[in-house]
C-alpha cells in the first residue's frame, strides 16, 4: 500500500544498478537511526503503552489496574456512544474527503494556467489552511449562530429561517462537515496542481484530435494519470480528518446527543471525563486499525476502478 | 459538436469555480468586517457590508490581552526549529528508503506509516510523561521534540530522491564522493522543490497547533500564539466578543498569510514541481 | 485602605529589592497556579494582575499563573501534568469535578493545613456561604476552597418588557408568569420567529445545570448530596421540569434544539431574545455590553425558590508536599480572603464565596451602584450544591443527551427520563456495587 502511494513517474528507475558495498544495511540503518529513535520514543512506545492500558483496568475504584483481558474492548463495543461515534466518523470522513477531493480537482483544473487572477484564486482557496483550526471554528461558530449569526441574518433577509445549525441533532454533523471541507479543499488543490503537471501535453492533444470531449478526457486521461495523487490525497485526507477534532471542542463538544461525536473525541471523553483509561486506549487502537483499513480500502478501490497500479 | 463542447465545459467549470471562490471568501470577509467594527457583540455583527466608521478598538483590545510579539517569537522558534531538525531526519531516512536496498525495508516503511495515522491527542499523556522524564517539560524543545521525525516528510523525500537519475550518483561515486557529499551536493539541490513543499505543510500545521503546546508549556513567556488566542476565544462560560475574536484571529494568522502572499509563487511552483503526485 | 496597604507593600518590596537583597541565598518557593478563563480574555489579564500583587507581598513565594484553557482543558492539563510527575501546586477546578477527583485520589484533603492554622473544618468553612459546603466538603474532609461561584439567574430586557406591556420592575416569579411573559415577548413574521421570548443554554454542562435548577424549583432533589451513587432523574419533580422546558419549545417561545451559552448571550445582547436564563458569571460581561436597561431576577419557581450553585474551587493535587504545599495554602488563603474574593467578584460577576467580602466598604459602594449583583447573593439563601456524583460528567451527559432529544422533538420527556436514569445507573453501577451494595458475607 505504501508503495502505491509513492509510486512516482520514475518507478522504472527502481532497480539495483549499483553494486553497493557490503555495509549497505549498516549504512541504511545508520541513516534511519535518528528517525527511528524519535519514532520509538514518541510513537511506538506510546502505542505499546496504549496496548498495555487497553488490557488492564481498575478492579476497584481508586486502586491500581490489573489485567482484565479484552474487557475494555467489550465495554467499548457495548457502548452506544462509541458505535455512534464510529458511524459519525465514517460519514464525516467520506463526507468531507470525497467532496473536498472533487472540489480540489475542480479548482486545480480550472486554475491550472498561471495568470494573475488564477494565482489570486489559488491563494484564496489556500487561505483557510493557514488559519488555526481552533480559530476557524470560532469564526464558524458565529456563522452558525442561531438568529444573529451570518447565515441566519442573510436567510432572514430572504424571509427564511434556517435550522439550528449546531443544535439540531440532524443538522449539526453536516454543519461541521462544511467547515472541514472549507478548511481542507485548498490544501488538496495544491497536490492536484502538482499532479496535473505530470500529464504529458501530447496525451491531451491526441485525445482532442480523436474528438474526445472534456469529460471523456477527464475520465480517460486526467484521472488515470492523477491516480497516484488521488491515492495520496485520500490517505492524507482520511488521516487528517480522523485525527483532528479541535473544532469539535469549540463547536459542539460532540453534541447534541452525540450527533457530532467522533472516535478521537470519544477517546478524549473516556480518558479525561469518564476516567476510563482502558476504554480510551482500546478506542485509540480501534481508531488506528480503522485508519489503516480505510486507507488500504480506498487505495484498493482506486486501483480497481482505474486499472492496475503503475509500479 | 466536440468543438463546442470543448469550448463550453471548461468555461462552465471556470464559472463554477468563481462562484465557489465567492463562497470561500465569505468567512474571511466577515472576519475583516467584524474586526474593524467599533463594537464587538450585539446586533449588526453579521452584516458583510460595513455600516460603521472603521475602528481599531477590537485590535487594540485583542493586542492588550496577550503578549503577541513574544508569543509570535515562540511560535516562530517552534515552527522553524521543528522544520530544521525535520530536514535532517527526513533527508537521511528518505535517502535510505529511496536508494538503498536493505533487508526489512518494507517493514520499516510500514512502521513509519504508523506515525501518519496516530493522532497526537491520543498520545498526549504518554508523550507528556516521556517529555517530563527527558527534562523537557515546560520548554520549547519539549513542544518540538515529538515532531522531529516525520513520516510524511520521509515519504516526500524518498519520492523526490527516486526521481533523480542514478547516473549522477554513480558518477559521483566513481569520483570517490562520500555518502554525505552525494546527499548534500547531488540530492538536496535537486530536491529543493520537495523541501519547500514540505516546509509549507510542516510550518502551517505546527504554527496552528493548540492542544499539545497547551499541555507542555506552563511559563507565560513560552506560550505560542494559538494558546494566547485561546484566552479570548475559549471562555468557559457564556459570553463571546465576536469582534475581538475576529481581530485576534487576524493578528495570529497575519504573519503566515503575509508570508504566503509574498512567496506564494515560489510555494505554488514548488508544489507543482515537487513531484508530489 | 486597601490601596494604602498595597502601595506600602509594593514600596517595601521595592526598597528591599534596591537596597537589601532580601533572603540572601534563599530562593523563593516556586509554585504554579493552573487557571481557566471563565468568561472572557480580560479576566486572564486580571488574574495576572492579582498574582503579581501576591508575589510582591510574599517575597518567599513565586507563583506563576498558568492559563489552561477552558474548565475541561484545565482538567486534562492538571491530570496530564500529574501523570508526568509535575502536578501544579494549585488548580482552579470546576466545583463539580471535585467529587470525582476525590474518589480517584487525585486531590488532597486540606484538613491538616486547616488544623495547623488552629481552626476546625467548621470554623474554616464558616467564612463561606453555607450553600457552597456540599461541593467543597466531601466525607467530612475539606477538599476545595470556593473561589468564584455562581447561580443561574433570569436576565430580562426591560425595554422589551415595557414594549410588551409588562412591568420590568416586577419580573416573572413563577413558571406561569414566566411562560406568559415569554409568549407576550415573542415576535413573529408569518412562520418565522424574529424575536424569542426566552433563551436557555442547553449545551453540555450548562444544560444539566439549568435542568437541575428547574427541578429544584419544582421541589426535586436531582442527586443524592450525601452519596455519590444516586441520581433522581426519573422522578415526578424532574419530569415536571423537563416537560415545562419542552413546552416552551412547543409553544414556540424558545428555539428548538440545543443552544450554546455564547449563542444565548449574543441573542440576548442583540435583542433577539427578551429573557435568558444564564449564570451570574456572565453578569459583568452582559452588563457591560447591553445597550438596553438590564434587569436580573431569581430563577422562576413552580413549588419553591431553589437553585444549584456553580463555579470553581481551588484544589491542591495529590503529590504536592512540603514547602510547595505550604506555599499553595498561603496562596489559597490569600485568594479567598474577603478583599481578594470581593475584587474578583466585581471583575467577573461571580459572587464572592467569602461572606465577609460583602461587609467591606468598597463592596457596599459597588452594590449600591449595581443592585443587580445583589440579586445573585440574595438568591444564595435558596441555593444548594451542584450536581456531583461518581463519574460526574458522563452521568450528567446521560441526561443532557436526552434533554437534547426532547428539545429537538425526538423524544417525549417521560421516555427521555427513563432512558437517562437507566444510563446513569449503568455508569454508577461499579461504584454502587463496591459501596452501598457491598454487604457483609456473600
Amino acid at each position: 500500500m505504501a508503495d502505491t502511494i509513492m509510486a512516482g513517474q520514475v518507478a522504472s528507475a527502481w532497480r539495483p544498478a549499483i553494486r553497493w558495498p557490503r555495509r549497505t544495511t549498516l549504512v541504511a540503518f545508520g541513516l534511519l537511526t535518528p528517525s527511528l529513535v524519535l519514532l520509538a520514543l514518541f510513537t511506538y512506545w506510546p502505542i505499546i503503552q496504549l496496548a498495555w492500558q487497553s488490557l488492564h483496568g481498575q478492579q476497584k475504584v481508586g486502586t491500581a489496574p490489573v489485567f482484565t483481558g479484552l474487557k475494555s474492548f467489550a465495554a467499548l463495543f457495548a457502548d452506544p456512544a462509541f458505535r455512534k461515534a464510529l458511524v459519525n466518523n465514517l460519514i464525516y470522513a467520506f463526507g468531507t474527503v470525497l467532496p473536498s477531493l472533487v472540489l480540489a480537482l475542480g479548482f486545480a483544473l480550472a486554475l491550472a494556467r498561471s495568470n494573475r487572477i488564477n494565482t489570486a484564486l489559488r491563494s484564496l482557496f489556500f487561505l483557510p489552511v493557514l488559519l488555526p483550526l481552533v480559530a476557524a471554528a470560532s469564526i464558524f461558530l458565529f456563522l452558525f449562530l442561531p438568529n444573529v449569526g451570518l447565515l441566519d441574518y442573510y436567510l432572514g433577509k430572504l424571509a427564511l429561517s434556517g435550522p439550528n445549525w449546531l443544535g439540531d441533532p440532524d443538522v449539526a454533523l453536516w454543519s461541521i462537515m462544511a467547515l472541514t471541507i472549507w478548511k481542507n479543499a485548498g490544501y488538496y488543490m495544491l497536490f492536484f496542481l502538482a499532479g496535473l503537471q505530470s500529464i504529458p501535453a501530447d496525451a491531451n492533444e491526441a485525445a482532442i484530435l480523436d474528438g474526445a470531449n472534456p469529460w471523456q478526457r477527464l475520465r480517460y486521461i486526467t484521472v488515470p494519470y492523477l491516480k497516484p495523487t488521488i491515492g495520496f490525497v485520500l490517505v492524507i485526507g482520511l488521516t487528517n480528518v480522523v485525527t483532528q477534532v479541535d473544532h469539535v471542542f469549540v463547536l459542539t463538544k460532540g453534541g447534541p446527543a452525540d450527533a457530532t461525536n467522533m472516535l478521537l473525541f470519544y477517546v478524549y471523553q473516556q480518558a479525561v471525563e469518564n476516567y476510563e483509561p482502558g476504554r480510551a486506549a482500546a478506542g485509540s487502537l480501534v481508531m488506528l486499525g480503522l485508519l489503516l483499513a480505510l486507507t488500504a480500502a480506498s487505495l484498493r478501490t482506486l486501483e480497481r476502478s482505474f486499472g492496475e497500479p503503475e509500479t | 459538436m466536440s468543438v463546442s463542447n470543448r469550448e463550453i465545459s471548461p468555461k462552465l467549470g471556470y464559472g463554477a469555480t468563481l462562484l465557489v471562490a465567492a463562497l470561500w471568501a465569505v468567512p474571511f470577509l466577515w472576519m475583516l468586517v467584524a474586526a474593524f467594527n467599533p463594537e464587538s457583540t450585539g446586533a449588526g455583527m453579521a452584516s458583510l457590508v460595513p455600516a460603521y466608521v472603521p475602528s481599531l478598538a477590537n485590535f487594540a483590545e485583542a493586542w492588550g490581552l496577550a503578549d503577541f510579539p513574544r508569543y509570535g517569537l515562540n511560535t516562530t522558534i517552534i515552527s522553524l526549529g521543528i522544520l530544521a531538525v525535520q530536514f535532517v531526519t527526513i533527508t537521511l531516512a528518505g535517502y535510505a528508503f529511496a536508494r538503498i536496498d536493505f533487508p526489512g525495508r518494507t517493514l520499516c516503511f510500514y512502521l513509519f506509516l504508523l506515525q501518519l495515522m496516530l493522532a497526537p491527542v491520543a498520545l498526549i499523556v504518554p508523550n507528556l510523561v516521556t517529555i517530563a522524564s527527558l527534562g523537557l517539560y515546560d520548554t520549547l524543545l519539549g513542544v518540538m521534540a515529538p515532531y522531529f521525525a516525520s513520516a510524511f516528510g520521509t515519504f516526500l523525500m524518498r519520492q523526490a530522491f527516486r526521481a533523480i537519475p542514478r547516473e549522477l550518483e554513480e558518477a559521483a561515486l566513481i569520483d570517490g564522493a562520500s555518502i554525505w557529499q552525494r546527499i548534500r551536493l547531488i540530492y538536496l539541490p535537486l530536491a529543493k522543490p520537495s523541501l519547500i513543499a514540505f516546509a509549507i505543510v510542516s510550518v502551517t500545521s505546527h504554527w496552528n497547533e493548540f492542544l499539545w503546546p497547551l499541555m507542555v508549556i506552563n511559563s507565560p513567556d513560552l506560550r505560542p500564539l494559538t494558546v494566547g488566542l485561546a484566552t479570548f476565544t475559549r471562555g468557559a462560560e457564556g459570553a463571546q466578543a465576536w469582534g475581538v475574536i475576529a481581530a485576534g484571529t487576524l493578528i495570529v494568522s497575519a504573519p503566515l498569510i503575509l508570508a504566503f502572499a509574498l512567496f506564494q509563487r515560489v510555494f505554488v511552483n514548488s508544489f507543482v514541481s515537487s513531484g508530489i503526485k | 485602605m486597601t490601596t494604602t496597604r498595597r502601595s506600602l507593600l509594593a514600596g517595601a518590596a521595592l526598597a528591599a529589592g534596591l537596597a537589601l537583597t532580601p533572603a540572601f541565598g534563599q530562593s523563593p518557593t516556586e509554585i504554579e497556579l493552573f487557571f481557566p478563563v471563565p468568561v472572557d480574555g480580560q479576566l486572564a489579564r486580571d488574574m495576572a494582575t492579582m498574582i503579581k500583587e501576591f508575589n510582591e507581598g510574599h517575597p518567599a513565594i513565586k507563583v506563576t499563573p498558568v492559563y489552561t484553557g477552558s474548565y475541561d482543558e484545565t482538567l486534562i492539563k492538571t491530570r496530564a501534568a500529574m501523570k508526568a510527575g509535575k502536578p501544579p501546586a494549585v488548580s482552579i477546578m470546576s466545583a463539580n469535578f471535585l467529587r470525582d477527583l476525590q474518589i480517584e485520589n487525585e486531590i488532597q484533603p486540606l484538613d491538616a493545613l486547616i488544623k495547623a492554622d488552629g481552626k476546625s473544618n467548621d470554623q474554616f468553612m464558616g467564612q463561606f456561604f453555607p450553600a457552597l459546603y456540599g461541593n467543597a466538603v466531601l466525607d467530612r474532609s475539606v477538599y476545595g476552597v470556593p473561589f468564584h461561584n455562581s447561580t443561574p439567574l433570569l436576565y430580562i430586557n426591560a425595554e422589551h418588557f415595557k414594549e410588551a406591556g409588562l412591568d420590568p420592575e416586577n419580573p416573572p416569579k413563577t413558571w406561569a408568569e414566566f411562560a406568559a411573559a415569554a409568549a407576550k415577548l415573542t415576535r413573529r413574521e408569518g412562520d418565522r420567529t424574529t424575536r424569542w421570548g426566552i433563551a436557555i443554554p442547553s449545551q453540555y454542562d450548562t444544560g444539566g445545570w439549568l435542568l437541575q435548577a428547574l427541578t429544584y424549583s419544582n421541589g426535586g432533589r436531582w442527586f443524592n448530596v450525601d452519596y455519590a451513587g444516586e441520581v433522581y432523574y426519573d422522578e415526578p419533580s424532574t419530569l415536571g421540569a423537563l416537560t415545562f422546558w419542552s413546552d416552551l419549545v412547543k409553544s414556540k417561545v424558545l428555539q428548538p434544539g440545543v443552544q450554546q451559552g455564547g449563542a444565548v448571550t449574543t441573542a440576548f445582547l442583540s435583542g433577539q431574545a427578551s429573557m435568558m436564563l444564564n449564570s451570574t458569571g456572565s453578569l459583568t460581561f452582559v452588563r457591560g455590553n447591553a445597550k438596553f436597561p438590564l434587569k436580573v431576577a431569581f430563577v422562576p419557581r413552580n413549588l419553591q425558590n431553589q437553585v444549584p450553585i456553580g463555579g470553581a474551587s481551588l484544589v491542591i493535587p495529590t503529590g504536592v508536599e512540603g514547602e510547595r504545599r505550604q506555599a499553595a495554602w498561603t496562596l489559597i488563603n490569600w485568594m479567598t480572603s474577603p478583599e481578594k474574593s470581593g475584587w474578583w467578584s466585581r471583575a467577573t460577576g461571580y459572587f464572592a464565596p467569602n461572606m465577609q467580602a460583602y461587609q467591606l466598604p468598597e463592596m457596599k459602594v459597588f452594590l449600591g451602584k449595581n443592585p443587580d449583583a445583589k440579586v445573585a447573593v440574595d438568591q444564595l439563601a435558596y441555593a444548594r450544591p451542584w450536581f456531583a456524583t461518581y463519574k460526574t460528567v458522563p452521568v450528567r451527559k446521560a441526561i443532557e443527551d436526552e434533554l437534547a432529544q426532547v428539545l429537538s422533538g425526538k423524544k417525549s420527556p417521560k421516555e427521555a427520563l427513563v432512558a437517562a436514569q437507566k444510563n446513569a445507573d449503568e455508569i454508577m453501577k461499579p461504584y454502587v456495587e463496591q459501596t452501598a451494595l457491598k454487604l457483609p458475607s456473600n
